[in-house]
């Protein structure tokens, strides 16, 4: 099992940018072929509202840039010495996404820039890569996180379009005595049926038949879009969540009470509820309302749920658990001091004039 | 819990009016679906009962939902 103790390593500050169009349940219930009925059935034991998307060709690299943007009023942007992009949404195939942002941000040449591909357990892994590079010596690193699920979420498909929010956020992270963190992460390939889009890659290339519609129980998609076996995820999640802070707390020596927040993915409200019921820890120390307004913002909703709902309990010094998990299947979680950390409110993704 | 608990449970968790019984047939409930199928997950969950997804494949009635149980059921 993959565990890691990092010391003297800060996340000094978080961004977010939604999409910059909101979306009802009952306006997209017909896309779904739900009823009323339905509808209500799912907005009470699903946590289904709302979600934040993006207009047509905005990417995530676009919704980053502006988080970054935010942080870079406060922050000096000339330490900034690598760009990690965690995104399972691209601008192109190729090349690395973060390379091209680092010349967008204006961060120079002297950087070391490169893409994770990685969803829900995205931010875990995404922390574990910067902290790892401080760890090697460099000053500061930019994280970027998050995905346009528009892109790959069909919208007839009732099962997972309604959960899909899109987001992008920044992390600047940076060397600072005092701060420690603990990290364990887990992989599971053989479960990655239940969760991937299939059709695109070298296993099975774009072709014709990827865009044709195809009718399933569950809704109807196509090859290139995203399919997701709810029950097997559901199942997955409620089995290896508590295990893991078991173990998290077993490798940080730290108890349950000792943690002041614990900031899990937003993969739904019904799912968090069960994590927090098994654990017995309160809504008020384990946020779980972020879906319901924004959508399931992929590996940007931990710090959706931060700029979203928590930015303004950091003022002194806490311990904050993260847990990521899905996509892989992976799912990896840490404990980090968090103290003086810049968290502007989340903000909607304004378009730039353009000439 | 005695059978006539647990059929109140079963209604109550996949959010039916339906009088259920052991003979009512699954086909004959609207309401069980996918989110059905989550919900009875995390309530056989509780009961301490491993469950995944497939287990629920080839049910036809409620009295195969309270085999499931197994135990739990006086």
């Amino acid at each position: 099992m993959a565990k890691i103790h990092f010391k003297d390593i800060k996340i000094s500050a978080i961004a977010t940018t939604t999409g910059d169009k909101k979306v009802t349940i009952e306006e997209e219930a017909d896309n779904f072929g739900y009823d009323e009925k339905m509808v209500k059935r799912l907005k009470k034991r699903m946590g289904f509202n709302s979600r934040y998307i993006v207009s047509d060709k905005i990417c995530t690299s676009d919704l980053s840039i502006q988080s970054t943007e935010v942080i870079f009023e406060k922050f000096d942007k000339d330490d900034v010495e690598a760009l990690i992009f965690v995104t399972q949404t691209p601008d192109y195939k190729a090349p690395s996404t973060a390379i091209i942002m680092a010349d967008r941000l204006g961060l120079g040449t002297d950087i070391v820039a490169y893409d994770i591909n990685l969803g829900c357990s995205g931010f875990i892994n995404g922390l574990l890569n910067a902290y790892s590079l401080l760890n090697s010596g460099l000053k500061k690193v930019l994280l970027c996180v998050g995905d346009v699920a528009s892109n790959f979420a069909y919208y007839k498909d009732k099962n997972l379009t309604p959960l899909m929010g899109d987001a992008g956020s920044a992390i600047l992270i940076e060397k600072k005595e005092g701060f420690n963190a603990d990290f364990v992460l887990h992989s599971d390939g053989g479960g990655y049926k239940h969760l991937m889009i299939s059709d695109g890659g070298c296993r099975n290339p774009f072709s014709k038949e990827s865009l044709k519609e195809k009718e399933f129980e569950d809704g109807i998609r196509r090859g290139v879009d995203m399919y997701m076996n709810g029950g097997e995820i559901f199942n997955f999640t409620i089995k290896v969540v508590p295990k893991m802070f078991d173990e998290l707390f077993k490798y940080a020596k730290v108890s349950k009470e000792d943690i002041d927040y614990f900031v899990l993915h937003q993969a739904n409200k019904y799912i968090l509820q069960n994590i927090a019921k098994k654990l017995e820890i309160g809504e008020d120390k384990l946020p779980m309302n972020t879906m319901t307004i924004y959508g399931n913002q992929n590996s940007a909703s931990i710090p959706g749920t931060i700029n979203g709902f928590l930015y303004d309990k950091f003022r002194d010094r806490k311990k904050v658990l993260f847990a990521g998990f899905g996509i892989g299947l992976s799912w990896g979680a840490c404990i980090v001091d968090f103290e003086d950390v810049y968290l502007p409110k989340s903000q909607t993704y304004k378009a730039k004039d353009e000439k | 819990m005695t059978k006539e608990e647990f059929l109140e449970l079963l209604a109550e968790t996949m959010d039916t009016e339906e009088e259920l019984d052991e003979k009512t047939s699954l086909d004959e409930i609207d309401e069980y679906d996918s989110i059905a199928v989550l919900s009875l997950m995390s309530m056989y969950d509780e009961m301490r009962v491993k469950v995944t997804p497939n287990d629920f494949k080839d049910l036809k009635t409620v009295a195969d939902l309270i085999g499931l149980a197994g135990d739990n059921i006086e």
